[in-house]
Order: C-alpha cells, then sequence, then structure tokens
C-alpha cells in the first residue's frame, strides 16, 4: 500500500465541499425529518424509539453514501483519462482498486459520528461503551461497501455512474430497511431486506443500542457480501486488462 | 488496464559496454502492427532508438504516431510485432519508472491543487525528482497551489509536462507536447526540455510542427499511412525531398496531360497557368516543352521543408526508397 498517495486521495476528498455536503447532511437531515414524521414511540414490535433506531439507519445509510461516492469516482477517473495517467507510473491496477478502498473506509467513520451526536440530541442514551460499538461496529462493516462502490466505479463510465450510484443507494435504502424501518414491511419484502447488506449494517449500529442482536447472523453475512462483492471486483479487472 | 506480452528481449537491462542489440537500444520496434477493424493504423513498422537520442516522429494526422506511442508505453496491445525499451516489455520499463509519457489527451485531477497532483504522481515513481524540481523545469511553480480547474490549456499542458517529468524517467514520449501553447510558453517549453535532453536521457517526441522537429531533433522518423516514409536527420529529410516547385503558362494546356510529364509528381491549374511539384528540375521541363513549344514564363524553384514534408506525406507520394 502506497501511503503517500492514499494521503493524497484522502485529502482530495476532505477538501472536496460537495462531499460533505452530501454524505453529511443529507442523512441527518433524513432522520431529523422522519423522527419527526413517527414521533415520539417505540417501533413496532421492539423497544427501541424510532429516534435510536432511525439513528442506526442513518449512521448506516451515511456510510454507505461516503463509499460509493469513493467508488463512483473510479469510473470518472477512467473516463477522464486519468486513469491512463497512472498506468504510466508503477501503480499497479489491483493497488490502485485496493487504494479506492482504503480511502472509502478512511472517509466512512464521521457519517456514524456526526450521527450519534445528532441522536445524542434527539434523546437516545446510551453509555459510552456502546456509542463506541455503535461508531466502529458501523464504521467496519462498511467494508462491503466501499468494495461495492469500487464495483460500481469500475462498470459505470462518467455519464451513467450517477444513475449507478442513485439506484444503488435507493435499493440498499429502502430494501435494507434503512430508509424506513422495516416492521412496515409486508412479510416477503422483509425476507428480501433480510439479505441486503445494509439491512445488516444498520443491524450492527441497532445491537449497540438493544443489546440483543444476531451478531453472527449479521458478520457472516456482511463477509459473505465484501466475498461476492470482492470476487466481482477481481472478476472485472480481470476483464478489463484482458482488452 | 493491460499486461502485456511482448517481451522478446528478457535480460534486465543491458549495461554501457554491451553490443547493439534489443537490450542496448532505448526503444527497439520490431514488425509492429495494429489494426483498427478494417483500417491498418501501424503498419509493419521496424524502429531502433538509441540512449541518448532526440526523435521527432513527425507526420500528418492519422498516419499512426499516436498508436505507435500507446503500443511503445504498452497502453495499447499490438496485433503483431514486438516492442522493447530498454530491453524490457513497456509495462516492465514503466513499472521501472524507466519511461514516462505526456499524453496527448492527458488529463488532470480536478479536485487538486497543481502541487498534490504532481505529488501523487510522484509518490508512486521509482526514483522520482522532488516535486518542486519538476514545477520548476515545467515552468509552473508559480502555479503549485491553483486546482487544475482554473488553468488555461496552455498551463495545464505545462502541468502534464510535470507529471511526465516528476518520475525522472530515462526515456520521456511526449505525444504533441505543444498543441495548445502558445509561441512563448513553446519556446519555453522547449528550453526546458533541451535541459532535460543535455543530461543525455532519451525524448521521442510526436508533433506536426515541422519547426519543432527542424530545431530540437537528432533524427526525424516521417510517418505516413502507418508505416515508417523515411527516417533521418533533418538535412536528409530535406535533401530527400530534394523536389523542384515548376510553375509555367501553358496555353490551351490539360492538367492531365501534364501531371503524365516524366518527373511530375503532382500539380494546380488556375487558367494557363500551372504549377508543378516535380522530383527533378530538367526532365519534367524538357518533356514539357516538347509537348508544348509555347509553353512560356518558366519559373523553377526548390522546394521548402514544408512543401517537402507535404509530399513526402501525401497520399501519392512516391513509396520510400531508402534516403
Amino acid at each position: 500500500m502506497n501511503i503517500a498517495f492514499v494521503r493524497l486521495e484522502f485529502k482530495r476528498l476532505v477538501t472536496n465541499r460537495r462531499f460533505w455536503i452530501f454524505s453529511l447532511s443529507l442523512p441527518v437531515v433524513l432522520y431529523l425529518l422522519e423522527i419527526s414524521a413517527y414521533g415520539k414511540g417505540d417501533v413496532p414490535g421492539t423497544h427501541i424509539s424510532y429516534a435510536a433506531y432511525l439513528m442506526c439507519s442513518f449512521a448506516a445509510w451515511g456510510s454507505i453514501h461516503a463509499t460509493l461516492i469513493v467508488g463512483s469516482r473510479i469510473a470518472i477517473e477512467r473516463s477522464s483519462g486519468w486513469q491512463r495517467q497512472l498506468r504510466l507510473t508503477p501503480l499497479r491496477p489491483q493497488a490502485y482498486l485496493a487504494a479506492k478502498v482504503t480511502v472509502g473506509m478512511m472517509i466512512t467513520l464521521p457519517a456514524p459520528i456526526l450521527m450519534s451526536i445528532v441522536g445524542r440530541f434527539n434523546d437516545v442514551h446510551l453509555s459510552s461503551g456502546d456509542w463506541a460499538k455503535l461508531v466502529l461496529g458501523t464504521w467496519v462493516a462498511t467494508l462491503p461497501f466501499a468494495v461495492l462502490g469500487t464495483l460500481l466505479g469500475q462498470m459505470a463510465k462518467a455519464e451513467t455512474v450517477s444513475g449507478y450510484f442513485g439506484a444503488a443507494l435507493l435499493l440498499l435504502g429502502f430494501l435494507g430497511g434503512v430508509l424506513m424501518p422495516t416492521t412496515s414491511f409486508p412479510d416477503w419484502l422483509q425476507h428480501v431486506s433480510k439479505v441486503m447488506p445494509s439491512y445488516w449494517l444498520a443491524d450492527i449500529g441497532r445491537a449497540a443500542v438493544t443489546g440483543i442482536s444476531d451478531l453472527g447472523t449479521a458478520i457472516g453475512m456482511l463477509a459473505a457480501w465484501t466475498v461476492v462483492l470482492g470476487v466481482a471486483v477481481v472478476f472485472r479487472y480481470q476483464r478489463d486488462s484482458a482488452r | 488496464m493491460g499486461m502485456e506480452k511482448t517481451a522478446t528481449a528478457t535480460h534486465e537491462s543491458a549495461g554501457p559496454g554491451t553490443e547493439n542489440g534489443p537490450g542496448d537500444a532505448a526503444i527497439h520496434i520490431s514488425g509492429l502492427t495494429k489494426r483498427y477493424n478494417e483500417r491498418v493504423a501501424v503498419d509493419g513498422v521496424d524502429l531502433t532508438i538509441h540512449r541518448g537520442e532526440v526523435v521527432a516522429l513527425l507526420g500528418p494526422n492519422g498516419a499512426g504516431k499516436s498508436t505507435t506511442v500507446d503500443m511503445i508505453l504498452g497502453l495499447t496491445r499490438p496485433d503483431s510485432g514486438t516492442v522493447t525499451v530498454f530491453g524490457r516489455t513497456p509495462t516492465e520499463a514503466i513499472r521501472a519508472s524507466q519511461v514516462c509519457a505526456m499524453l496527448q489527451e492527458g488529463t488532470l485531477l480536478e479536485d487538486a491543487s497543481v502541487y498534490d497532483i504532481v505529488a501523487m504522481v510522484a509518490a508512486l515513481h521509482a526514483h522520482p525528482m522532488p516535486v518542486a524540481e519538476a514545477l520548476r523545469r515545467a515552468g509552473v511553480a508559480d502555479l503549485a497551489k491553483q486546482r487544475s480547474t482554473r488553468l488555461s490549456g496552455g498551463q495545464k499542458q505545462r502541468v502534464r509536462f510535470a507529471v511526465a517529468l516528476v518520475g525522472n524517467p530515462d526515456l520521456l514520449i511526449l505525444d504533441e507536447p505543444t498543441a495548445a501553447m502558445d509561441v512563448a510558453t513553446r519556446r519555453e517549453f522547449w528550453e526546458s526540455m533541451r535541459h532535460f535532453t543535455d543530461e543525455g536521457r532519451t525524448v521521442v517526441f510526436a508533433t506536426h510542427y515541422l519547426e519543432e522537429a527542424e530545431e530540437f531533433a537528432d533524427r526525424v522518423v516521417l510517418m505516413r499511412h502507418g508505416k515508417i516514409v523515411r527516417d533521418g536527420t533533418v538535412s536528409q529529410i530535406k535533401s530527400a525531398a530534394s523536389g523542384r516547385i515548376l510553375r509555367v503558362v501553358v496555353p490551351g494546356g490539360d492538367l492531365g496531360q501534364l501531371l503524365k510529364l516524366p518527373g511530375v509528381l503532382d500539380g494546380t491549374q488556375r487558367g494557363d497557368r500551372f504549377e508543378l511539384k516535380c522530383s527533378a528540375s530538367d526532365a519534367p521541363v524538357q518533356a514539357l516543352l516538347a509537348m508544348y513549344p509555347r509553353a512560356h514564363d518558366i519559373e523553377i524553384k526548390s522546394m521548402g521543408l514544408e512543401e517537402a514534408f507535404l509530399l513526402l506525406t501525401s497520399d501519392d507520394a512516391k513509396p520510400p526508397t531508402n534516403s
């Protein structure tokens, strides 16, 4: 791993105003809107308040958003010719992709931190250990999404990447029960939901809030997604280099 | 992102004392061919460029210069033939930072400063030169803090030059490096290049500016329709096209007939006035007077490099005889 390269890639992102606006403020705004719509009660069938449940959801969604932004830049860099420029350096393509995943992970941490602070101001009370579990758990569990972002970046072109990006974000958000609690979903949709990696990402956060969760299943599902998406990235990479 | 399968010479790097061979040359190209659908972009090119040479790859658009450059850099895979760079495959040479390039459609990151862009590329190279030095040599030290989106076309090109320089390569390849530069910037650019080549490094640049080839290259490789038409020094290229321009008034003359005269390569007609491009001066004039005794106002002058270039690279130029 080329540390100087990763550092400069990171700097590009954190100095980008648009990145902060979309990946951080959007989840907060949606969160505040939803908790005012759902009110003070608990999510049906659980003992978690909407404020706490949705805090976990939007911490997850904000993280997903950040990783997908990083991934989508791969498509832009390919279309703009920057990747071509990088091919004239000793940087190997797999190291380039690894750097993108790394930066995707680095940039993910602010979202769960910010959502925790916002949650705290909306009467969510957790022990400091549970806050740490929420933030760090959500952060680590974002790995499959950093890989997914990379895959989208490999598949899309600059003109189409925002379409892929939006579709992925909405599908992961709705089907994974991140944008709204799955408790209002019909049965079949709840089943679909439990296959989505985003559901399990939010569940990692919820585990910190409730103390009860199927953590083993969550880790297993997210690991499986990481492997499947990782294989797709490698497959795609090999196809690209065969050209 | 491609891997190359074009290695022929596999020895690591040939020392200065070794015999002339692919390993000793900066670039060795043999039988290089590339087709895009039906069109042959590069057609069986053989070329050896020695260490320390400054070579201009000259030719009109579509001559195959950029495709050749892309294959030298391992960005495009040849259909047949081989390329070695310092005796290695292009990809190996790039991995060792022995070759860097400034491509025609190169781009810069939009969300990074000039300094950071160059620093990012420097971080990837095996033995980079200091970022500040690359910026200074490329004449963009004063732009270091600027974002690339705010730069003019010529400034962007100089930053791309800094990106190529910072890798500190033994071989630098430039594809139409001065296309967007104004005259003053162009002069500065070549000044900096001269400094670079004074250090004994090899430079290959593709251009269609004759003056650049004439002024900066030790050697000119002239390409047309994917083939090398001429290869030599500028003066050799000039003498190879030692043609004459014949201006004459021929009452009742017919261009079609005149073009059939021996030694006439090309011509234009305006009323009774004809301008004929000829490979020599005597034979066409004698034949002309034999056919049209009333021809008058005969004027003969030799071709400039510009005309020689156009003639050598035009569609109906004669097939290459060696210079």
